[in-house]
Order: C-alpha cells, then structure tokens, then sequence
C-alpha cells in the first residue's frame, strides 16, 4: 500500500464526491453497475502483487481528471511529478503539456494542455490490443495495461486520440498512465494532480465538480472528438480564447472556431505550397508494414485469381494447374504470405512474442487480421503439399505418391475464407477514428486494387511463361491478366479521387495529411497517379494486342516495374502521411519536427534532449 | 478486457523502495521550498517530495525540485583537483595538499607583487550561509583583496542597493503570507509562473480564496501577463518613468497617506518635485503605457486597504535597476505599504543562497550587514575575529561587473571564482573570455568539471554540492532553512566549507583566526555575530535543529524567542540615521542602447522553468533539458514575415559584441521589434548582450541592447549548435 505521510497536505486528498448515478454518456458511474454486477466490490487489485483492499470508499466509481484550461501556466510539474513517480526516462512520459496560441501582441493568449490518459469508456486502445496487455477495472475505471504482456505493436499508439499509450522503442513495449491506483486505494489524487502549481489539474469521481469549479465541458480548443472513446476527462474553460488558435509543433493544424462554438481542426500551411518529392522521408519506421501488407494483399490477389480462374473452368488456368510450374506458384504465394508475416513480426518491439498476437479475437481487428493471415498461408501451405504428389518433377525424384486432387481444391477454397477474412480485417485494422486520413474507405479500394494489380501481375507472368513453355496459347490470360490490372487500377483510382475530395473538405487531420500529401509529397504523389492513370491505359492496350507475344511481354514488363513503384509509393505515403488526433505538442518536447531534426543533426545523441537517437 | 478477466494481469507500479526520507531546503531558487530525498537501502537519493508540513510550500515541489534527487548522478562532476602551468596546456589531476599549495603560493606572490587588491574573487549564492561566512572570513580577514564580490551581482544588487537607499539597510520587509492579505499585487519585470512556480502557487491560492486585482508590468505577455487582470506592456527600460508616473498620480490625486509619509520618510517634497515632471501623457511617450491606465493603475494602487509590489530581473537588470527598486520603494511609502500585512515590497530573488550571501559573505561588507564604511562596524568584526582592524578597507572595493574591466586594464592578475560560470552568464562574453586570458593566475572551484569557465583555470577545486554538505540557506522572505547531507560528495571533491579552512592554513594570518570545521560549529559563532541593539538581522534564537523542526525560521528571530518575524518595519522604524526610510528623487536618463535601424530588434532574456542558471546541473538532467534542450528565441510571426524568417529554422542574430544561432520559435508573446532569448544557454545570448551598468549598484542591463538578425544556412547552423552544447 502506498504510505500517506504523517503531514500529507490536505490539497492530495480525494474529496467525498457528489454525483448523479450516470455520467454525461448515460453510463453508471458505479462500476459495479456498469459490469452489470458481473465482478464484486470490494476485490483486492495486487498492485504490485500486495494483497489487501485500500480505504478509498468511492474506489469502485468511476474517476476521472478535471483541467482547468484557464489556469495551467505548463509549468511541467505534473509531468515531472508523473515521471518521477513513475521512473520514467526522459523519453517517454504519461503526461505531456503542449500549448495552442492566438491572437495579436498584446492581446495575445496561450493555452497550456495538459493530457495524460482519460481512462475512457470505451477504451479503443484495449479494444485493439493483440495482446490482451489492457484492462479496465471496475476499480476507479482505471484502464491499466501490463507492458510485460505488450509486444509492442504500437496498434495502441494508433488508435488513441489522446497520445496516451508510450511506445518505448528501446524497451520495445508500450506503458502508460496508470491512474496512480496505488495512490488512489488510500484517498489520495495521482501524483500529477497533487504536483499541479496552477490549480489547473484535479481528480476525483467523474461528473463531481472540484471544489471552486463551475464547469464540466467536454472539449477545449485542440481536443479531439470526445465522441470516439467517452473520455473521462472533463474541463473548465470560462476564458474566451480567440477565433482561431494555432499550434508551436511542427503539425499543420490549427483550430477554427465554429459557429456552434467548438473549435475545430483546419490545414494549417506550416510546410508552404511548394510541391516537392521528398523521396527520402518516404521511409519511416512502418516500412515492414508497407512490405507487409504489399506483399500479403499480392498473395491473396495471385492464390484468389488463380483459384478462382481454375474452379471457374477458365482454360489456360486450368492447364496451368495441371503444368509443373503450378507447385511454385503456390510456393510464391505461400512464401510472400510467410514474408508478410515474418515482416509484420520484425515491426514489433519483441518480435520473439509474436505468438501473443491472438490474444484478443474478441475485438481487435489486428488479431483477426493476424490469424486470417496465418491461416490463409498454413491452408495454401496444405494445398501445396497436396498438390505436390501430382507434380510431374516431383514424381521423378521421390516416385508416385498418388493424387489428391479433391483435397487440393478443397484446401483451396478453404483458403480464400481466412485469405478473406484476414484482407477485410487489414482493412478494418485502419478505419481508426483517431486517425481520419486512414478513416475512409479508400484504404479498402487501396488494398483491393493492390491485390488486383500486382496478385493479376504474378499470377499472370506465372502463366503465361508456363504456356510459352509448354506452347499453349497466352493471348487469353494476357487479356486476363490486362483486364486485373485495369479493375484495380480503376478501384485504386476511384478511391483515390474520392478520399481527395473528402479530405479536402473534411476539417480534420485527414485534411491536413492530404495538404502533406500535395506539398511535401506532391511530386511523389503526382508520380504515382500518373503511373495510376498511364497502366489503366497501358492494360487496355495489353488486352489490345494479347496476340502479339513479343509485345505483351514488353508490356506486362513495364506494367510490372511501374505497378510495383506506384504501389511503393503509394503505400509508404499511407504510413508517412497519417496524422492522429493527438494533442497539441510544445516547441521541442511532443514535436515531431523536432525530434526529427535533432536526429538528423546528431543532438538526440545526447540522452538528455530526450529523443531517442535510433528508432531502428 | 473491460471489467474483468479469468487472468488477472499484473499490475506494476514503480516502487523505489526509499527507506529513508531526508530533509533539505532546495537548492535551486530562492523560494526555499522544504524537500524530502528519498534514500534507497543502499543510501542512494532515488525520489524527492515538498516536504508536507512545509510553511514555504506545503508539499509542492516545482519540475526542478521534483527531480533534485538526481544530481547527484548528473555528469561532469569534479572527483580530483586539477592544475596546470598555462591555460593552453591539459589539466593534470594532483592532490589537495599540491592544488591550495599552489594557490596559496600563486595568491601570496602576486599579491606581493602587484597588491593586496590584485587578487580578485567573484563567489556566488550557491554555498551554504555557513561558508559564505567562512569565505568572507578567509577574504577580508586572511588574504585581505578588497576586490571580492558574488555573482549576485548579476541577479539582485539593484534590490540591495535599493533597500539600502530606501531603508538604510538590506533585507525584503515581506512574506508570502502576504499574499493572504493583500487588495492588490502590482509585479514588476516578474514572470513567477515560470521563474518561481511556487510562489506563483501561493499567490494563486490566495487568489482562488479570495480575488484582489493583479497588475502585471512586462513587456512581454507572460502566463503571468496573461493572468493579470491588468497587462501593462512597457517599453523596456523605463519603469522608473512609470513609477515616477503612478507616484505622480497618487500625489496629484491626495491619494498618499501623509500621516505615514510624516511620521517615517525622508525627502517627500523632493520626491514631490521631480515626480511633478511625469505627468501620465509625458511618462506615456516614454514608456509606452497610455495616460489612462497610469491613473487608472495609480488609483487602484493607492486605494487597495493593503497592496504589494514584487519584482524581479525585469527591474534588476536595467540600467535603473537601483532606481527602479527604489521607485518602488517610494510608491509602497506614499501609500504605507511597508511592514503591514499585504503591504509590501517583496523583492523575488534568485539564487538559493543569494540572500544568504547577501547577508554573511562580507562581499559587500562585513558579515550581518554591516558595513566596511562604518568604523564601529569594522571594530566589532575584526575584535570578534581577532584581526587588526586596519587590515579592513575602509571602502568597499569592486563589484563583480567592475573586476573583470580591472583585469582587462591590469590591476587585476589573479581570479578566484567559486561556484560561478561568468563565462556563461556575464554580458559581453567575448570581452570577458579576452579577460580570462590576461590572468596570471585563476583558480575555479565548483562542483561541475565541465562547466566553461574551467577552461581558462590554472587550477580547478571539485566541490561538493547540495546535499553533499549540511548547512543554511536563506530564502526570498528571510526564511533561514536548512539542507542536510543525505550523500557522499563524488571521487575527492569536498565542500567548500572545508576548502576555505585548509587554503586559509596556508596563511599566516589564516593560522591565527579560528576556523570551525563543523558548519553547526559555524552557525553558532554567526549566531554571536548577529546580536546587538537594533539589529534586524538576528539569528540567535536558531539552531540547525530548530530550523529544521520549525521547516525554516525567517529573522529576526532573537535569544529566547519561540520563532522568527514575518515582516520587517512593522514599527515604522528604519535602519537609517533618524529611523525614517528615504523617499527618493529620481529622474530618467534615456542611457539604454536602443533600436536603430542597423540592429532594429530589442533583445530581451529571461529564464524557463525547466532550467536553473547556465545549465551545469539542469542541462544533464533529461527529464528537465527535454524541454528545452537548445537555445531557441521567441519572434513575433508578423516580422518574422517582414524578414523572412520561419519558424522552427535557424537564423544568426548580431549585435555590436558578438553573434549567435539560434532556432525560431514565432509567437505573438513578443512585440513585432522584440526577440526573446532564454538566458541559460552557453555561447548564445551574452555573445550578443551589452550590460550597461546601473550606477549603484553595477548589476548589468541584460535585458536592454539592440540586435539584428541574418540569415544563415541551416546545416551549418545545426552544425554549430550541436557543436556548442556539451550538454
């Protein structure tokens, strides 16, 4: 149990809260309500594996911060107080103050916020842990994660609006705020509450205003939607801020005020109008996912168009089956599913645990997505080996095993349910309201088309060089081949002109990603469109002069390097560009700008800058 | 999993394991917070907490407090001496008997050859009381340099010098209780928010009990600016003309309390005269506040039952720092302000220590306050002593910001620097590095190895540092606090205590005097020295024990009292000749180097929270130097697009001194013609500043001089920066 001193000042102390029996979302504030009494009062948490129950008589309600933003002058004392408690290294933090400022010297103001986790209701970031790492207790509401369960998929980094969840790339695991339960279990507010010099920062039970408040907003200027997780924080903020407030760090948003009075996030052009190509900053530290899910979505799109083409009678295809080439079609596909996963794994923090990635069937998209995956290359893998016994080479080393056709196709099908399965939840892993630019459904029509264009291009160089071998005829799945790669160009297409006009009107950070995405990419982008709109018309014309072998070839070729350069491009802009919901940062601490400047020129070398040198 | 799972998942939480929790009074500011160092089993300082029955804080700590527990791991750290022939040669590290050998040696010939004044030593408020007197003792009693000075010369001589005008004697008459029962507090070139957070705090809890109008006075919109309730953006370096200008008001209006004014000031018809001259539209063109306002201010001021004036470098540091603090003086006079409870003029100072050494250094005097002028003042010192009494000057000699022009102009040859950076934190720094070159001999002594001014040293001393050494320290309310050693000093640094009394053996004169090797032992014999009839600073009625039972005691506290006394002057009565304070005239001579149009930009400095000073102890800290981990100035956005200048790029800016890089970070704080520069960063603002000297009490203008800005190719200048931060 954590020790109350002797002259603990009276400020530390929770105070006996008055509240209504259900919060601003009509959820019961008794949690033991809300578990529908599923789990009793009075349980022991084992902090730190220490039996007993604390004395806190409010302890199964739930909690929640208060800030009032008129007051807090970032004087970083609840950061440090979080940190110190904590032991937290100057790399991460719990708790973070960044600032929005406007207006005209002297009539100018700034907002401090401070922001740690809001132990919300619907706590997207324990709904999309592989893991199982998070649970929220019906003790305080707390919503506590265990980083020795973590494996360090960031998945949780993603999906929190509020820049809670601590990657640690060093340690390879997230932490976060743990709501100070310890203190908490004997009456006392956290550690950052206690510590705040500006009587900005409070705690207590939820919708309980602190003594002296008038407020319990649910949004300032720079806070994102409350409406994605039911945070439990509340605000006051009786001083007018002006119309528009901008940010310090490098992030090109700023926030308008609305007519309804909520300020809300417009493109702020912080990085100019230039157009620029910027190839360099195109890598970033989800390169193993854009290989990842390139190279899964080729797969899939290969083993569904082949499986397909074969079940449905289509002619070269089924002599393809029946070729020798057949079996290392199927070895391609299964080996760029193994090295899609094996990329997925590298990109975690403990690659080791990567078993722990099917944890959390239950909610997380990223599980499912994982084990649809999985499966898809162990079910492709049977086929395979059932495939194998009918390969002619096969049979000439180790003899006649026999024939397992009905198997083989079976297996076959059965692999396009978890190959499905596991594409629809890729999908799924990124409409992540936190990050609007991802939140559309041209990452489907992305994907798809992805799967179209280079699984049609496998597929289709596979064939054809096995019928020019065998001296059948190819002009068929030219055409095929063609009319894959102009479906998917035209769904690429189509979901890039529709996630362009969305985000240009959308007043969030999607907006502002796309206003990334014509300026300090523009080049690059521009490429990749081109190269959208040059192999939709080139796959016409390979579906013109499939006869001509020769020319085909060439074509198919061409297709094939540019297919592949778009979709690159393509992809890692999808990483690079996303930008959350988070909060405002300051100049130098939670400024990504920053941190990458003081990579680059060397000074993260220094420990104490507080950046960490290497990310990989 | 939401509420409930089979498995029930650890819950682990940090747990430091402290066993013992030691007392200390902070060793970075002047507030004197009261702090808990949390000692693990193997006696290592892992945590630390505002100690909760503390009268100063009451358990809060700010960002540097909250982490004080780790200097004692932080880098650079001095662990053996370190000497050298010439300064272009490397150190080699010798013993303490070699290193004060030398010294001594070093000290004796050159006072021989070029006189008692030729050696010079600039000390600083960052040693306990307890060696503060000890260092006076060994300077003015043993080696007899009449140039001896502290840095804080740099931070607080414009509030000595002007409490001493005013009142005939040093020493802020308030406290923070003041707060709880002030009706107006006017801040004056003080961002409290940021330079004393938990001062901030208790005014802030006095506000949420109970609101009373504050006025802010700086030219820049600080938190604190924006708080206030009334803002009044000034033009740097005349508030004396707004002072002038409110007194005017009061006078003008009758709203002055004659009653006090006749019973306990001098010179009010003088005061009147010259206040006469600034009327509000006069003063208005000069200090840029509207006529309105200063009436306004002027009669909120003057009709608040009880109001309060602090400040800090925002007065200090200006050419009229001395008459700055004297104007307030004057306003708290007319409006008898001084000694009543939220009445006041609270000078917010620096340094831990720096009242400390105010008070015992014997920099400016002799120990208590009292003075080498005064020939009964030299008679009781050097009997208590035992030293001649025509050993003493019988003038004070010179200032820190007057030593190093004297080493320029040769009559300074030797330099003893304790626990100071001047190479970081003087103005003007390349003529003070052209300076230390001329030396025939420098020796520093400071806890940090790596701190700059070491590079021109012959001889370095590793010290010990806070919570290193038990001793006192006294805080901005007078508050005598104490800090206990909790850890060992590294390697075979020692403290400074300790360092005084063996280089004092190497003296003759040194032999003779009584040196205590305790600092209790210390105390006991500052305690004697503090008594006499009408003397304020008493500490006689302390202990170290009591002042740790009691969290700090604030002197007076004499023989046989229970504890000390909140204020100073609550009687009227005045440390001056006829026990009535000085009201003072004073005019405003336009002296400051201003904007022109070859460097059209004011540049103005200041502090941040996260940092404490020249960064020798804060910039190791990550969880403090994250914040701000290289020098960066503010802009205004609107210039900054006259001039082409982006935010978070670097630029060059240039002054008549010198240059430095800096990064942008634009912000509407600032006016369209200011730049703002934090202090702390070494090679960065004092390349640029002037630091014209106020006349009293030589405390440079860092705030005030005109720089320019240029452009400069931004690898190169990521290169510099870089290149420029050890730490």
């Amino acid at each position: 149990m954590w020790k109350v001193r002797d002259d603990e000042p009276q400020y530390a102390f929770l105070k006996e809260p008055n509240v209504p029996e259900v919060n601003y979302y009509e959820a019961p504030i008794d949690l033991i309500a809300r578990s529908g009494g599923a789990i009793p009062a009075g349980r022991e948490m084992f902090i730190n594996e220490e039996p007993g129950v604390g004395t806190n008589p409010n302890r199964n309600k739930q909690h929640a911060f208060h800030f009032t933003a008129d007051n807090c002058i970032g004087c970083h004392a609840c950061e440090a107080a979080c940190s110190e408690k904590n032991d937290n290294p100057a790399h991460i933090s719990f708790r973070s103050v960044g600032y929005v400022e406007g207006g005209t010297y002297p009539d100018f103001k700034r907002m401090n916020i401070s922001m740690a986790c809001n132990h919300c209701d619907d706590p997207v970031c324990l709904k999309g842990c592989p893991t199982r790492a998070y649970t929220k207790h019906v003790e305080y509401g707390a919503v506590l994660q265990d980083p020795e369960t973590c494996f360090g998929c960031g998945y949780c980094t993603w999906v929190c609006p509020y820049n809670a969840p601590q990657l640690d790339p060093i340690k390879g695991q997230v932490s976060k705020c743990n709501m100070c339960v310890d203190r908490l279990e004997v009456n006392l507010k956290p550690a950052c509450v206690s510590a705040c010099l500006g009587n900005a920062l409070n705690f207590g039970v939820v919708e309980d205003l602190p003594e002296n408040r008038e407020q319990g907003k649910l949004s300032i200027p720079g806070f994102p939607d409350p409406e994605i997780t039911h945070p439990n924080i509340r605000f006051q903020q009786t001083k007018q801020m002006p119309d528009e407030v901008t940010r310090t760090d490098g992030m090109p948003v700023k926030y308008h005020k609305g007519d309804d009075g909520q300020y809300r996030p417009v493109v702020d052009q912080k990085k100019g109008v230039d157009k620029r190509w910027s190839l360099g900053k195109l890598s970033s530290r989800e390169n193993p996912l854009v290989i990842f899910t390139l190279v899964s979505q080729t797969s899939i799109g290969a083993f569904f168009l082949a499986t397909l083409g074969i079940l449905f009678g289509f002619e070269p295809l089924v002599a393809f089956r029946e070729s020798v080439m057949y079996v290392p079609f199927v070895a391609v596909t299964v080996a760029l599913a193994g090295l899609g996963m094996l990329m997925s794994a590298t990109h975690l923090g403990k690659p080791m645990r990567f078993y722990r990635g099917f944890n959390n069937l239950r909610h997380s998209p990223v599980c499912r997505e994982g084990l649809g995956i999985c499966l898809y290359m162990a079910f492709v893998g049977f086929h395979l080996l059932a495939v194998l016994p009918e390969n002619a080479v096969f049979i000439d080393l180790m003899g006649d095993w026999g024939r397992f056709s009905g198997l083989a196709t079976g297996l076959a099908i059965t692999a396009m349910i978890p190959g499905s399965i596991g594409l629809y939840y890729m999908y799924r892993c990124y409409r992540i309201p936190a990050r609007p630019f991802w939140n559309h459904w041209q990452t489907a029509t992305s994907f798809v088309g992805t799967a179209m264009v280079l699984g049609g291009l496998l597929a289709g160089v596979m064939v054809m060089a096995t019928l020019l071998w065998t001296g059948g005829d190819a002009s068929a799945v030219v055409a095929l081949t063609g009319a894959m790669v102009l479906l998917g160009c035209l769904l690429e297409g189509v979901g890039l002109v529709g996630h362009a006009r969305d985000m240009n009107v959308g007043n969030n950070e999607g907006s502002v990603s796309h206003y990334i995405q014509c300026t300090l990419f523009g080049k690059s982008y521009l490429l990749r469109n081109a190269i959208l709109v040059a192999n939709a018309a080139l796959a016409i014309v390979l579906m013109t002069i499939a006869s001509d072998v020769a020319l085909s070839l060439t074509v198919i070729a061409l297709l094939l390097a540019t297919s592949m350069a778009a979709a690159l491009i393509g992809r890692t802009l999808f990483y690079v560009l996303v930008i959350p919901t988070t909060m405002p940062g300051a100049f130098f601490w939670k400024n990504k700008d920053f941190e990458e400047h003081a990579r680059e020129i060397g000074l993260a070398n220094m420990p104490q800058v507080g950046v960490v040198a290497d990310l990989h | 999993m939401i509420f409930g799972r089979k498995n029930r998942k650890p819950i682990t939480i940090a747990d430091k394991k402290v066993v013992d929790w030691k007392y200390a009074v902070c060793g970075y500011c002047s507030t004197g917070c009261s702090i808990e160092v949390g000692l693990n089993a193997e006696g290592k300082p892992v945590a630390s907490r505002g100690k909760g029955n503390a009268p100063v804080n009451q358990g809060k700590l700010c960002i540097k407090g909250i982490f004080e527990h780790e200097l004692s791991t932080t880098s650079g750290r001095g662990t053996e001496p370190l000497m050298r022939d010439k300064i272009y040669n490397g150190f080699t590290p010798v013993s303490w008997d070699a290193a004060l050998d030398r010294t001594a040696a070093e000290f004796k010939r050159i006072q021989e050859k070029y006189g008692r004044d030729s050696v010079a030593v600039v000390s600083t408020g960052q040693l306990l009381t307890e060696e503060f007197y000890t260092l006076g003792k060994l300077v003015r009693g043993v080696i007899g340099t009449n140039n001896y000075d502290g840095n804080t010369t740099l931070c607080m001589a414009s509030a000595v010098s002007g409490y001493k005008r005013s009142f005939g004697a040093d020493g802020p008459p308030g406290c923070y209780d003041d707060f709880e029962n002030t009706h107006c507090l006017m801040a004056f070139g003080s961002n409290l928010p940021e330079q004393h957070p938990i001062i901030y705090w208790r005014l802030k809890e006095a506000l949420e009990k109970r609101k009373f109008p504050l006025i802010v006075v700086d030219p820049r919109v600080t938190m604190f600016a924006q708080f206030a309730d009334i803002h009044l953006p000034i033009t740097p370096g005349t508030d004396l003309v707004l002072l002038n200008a409110l007194a005017h008001v009061i006078l003008k209006e009758g709203l002055q309390k004659q009653e006090y004014i006749d019973a306990h000031c001098n010179g009010f018809e003088e005061l009147k005269a010259t206040c006469e001259k600034y009327d509000p539209v006069t003063a208005s063109r000069i200090c840029g506040i509207d006529p309105d306002t200063i009436k306004h201010v002027a009669r909120i001021y003057a009709k608040a039952p009880s109001a309060m004036s602090i400040w800090t470098m925002g007065i200090n540091q200006s050419t009229h720092g001395t008459d700055g603090v004297c104007g307030i003086n004057n306003l708290n006079l007319i409006t008898g302000n001084i000694g009543i409870p939220g009445g006041t003029s609270l000078s917010i100072t620096g340094q831990c220590n720096a009242m400390g050494t105010r008070e015992w250094s014997s920099c400016s005097g002799l120990p208590g306050y009292r003075m080498l002028e005064k020939p009964e003042h030299r008679k009781e010192v050097a009997e208590f002593w035992g030293v001649d009494e025509s050993f003493f000057p019988a003038k004070r000699g010179l200032q820190q910001t007057d030593i190093f022009p004297a080493i320029e102009s040769g009559e300074i040859k030797a330099l003893w620097i304790v626990a100071t950076n001047p190479l970081t934190s003087m103005p003007n720094q390349p003529r003070i590095k052209k300076a230390l070159e001329k030396l025939e001999f420098m020796v520093v002594q400071d806890g940090y190895q790596d701190c700059e001014t070491v590079n021109y040293a012959h001889v370095y001393l590793p010290a010990a540092v806070w919570g290193e050494k038990e001793g006192v320290q006294t805080n901005t309310e007078r508050r005598v606090n104490l800090v206990r050693k909790f850890t060992e000093a590294p390697g075979n640094s020692k403290p400074d205590h300790w360092i005084f009394s063996e280089l004092a053996k190497r003296f003759e004169a040194g032999q003779k005097i009584r040196f205590p090797e305790t600092t209790s032992d210390i105390f006991d014999e500052m305690k004697q020295l503090s008594k006499g009839q009408g003397r304020n600073l008493d500490i006689s009625g302390m202990s170290h024990d009591l002042i740790e039972a009691q969290r700090g005691i604030q002197w007076p506290m004499r023989e046989g009292e229970d504890t000390g006394n909140p204020r100073l002057y609550s009687d009227g009565v005045f440390p001056t000749p006829n026990g009535k304070a000085n009201l003072l005239a004073m005019d405003y001579i336009e002296d400051n180097e201003v904007p022109d149009a070859s460097y059209p930009f004011w540049m103005n400095s200041g502090r941040v929270v996260e940092h404490f000073h020249t960064r020798t102890k804060t910039g190791k800290i990550g969880n403090l130097n994250k914040f701000s981990p290289t020098p960066y100035m503010e802009m205004n956005p609107d210039s900054a697009k006259e001039f082409g200048v982006e935010h978070q790029k670097y630029v060059r800016l240039v002054s008549r001194r010198g240059d430095a890089v800096v990064m942008v970070q634009l912000t509407q704080r600032v006016p369209r013609n200011m730049l703002f520069i934090p202090m702390h960063y070494h090679d960065c603002v004092n390349r640029l500043s002037l630091g014209l000297l106020d006349p009293y009490s030589r405390q440079p203008a860092f705030k005030q001089c005109a720089v320019r800005i240029e452009h400069i190719d931004q690898k190169e200048a990521a290169r510099l920066n870089v290149e420029r931060r050890a730490f």
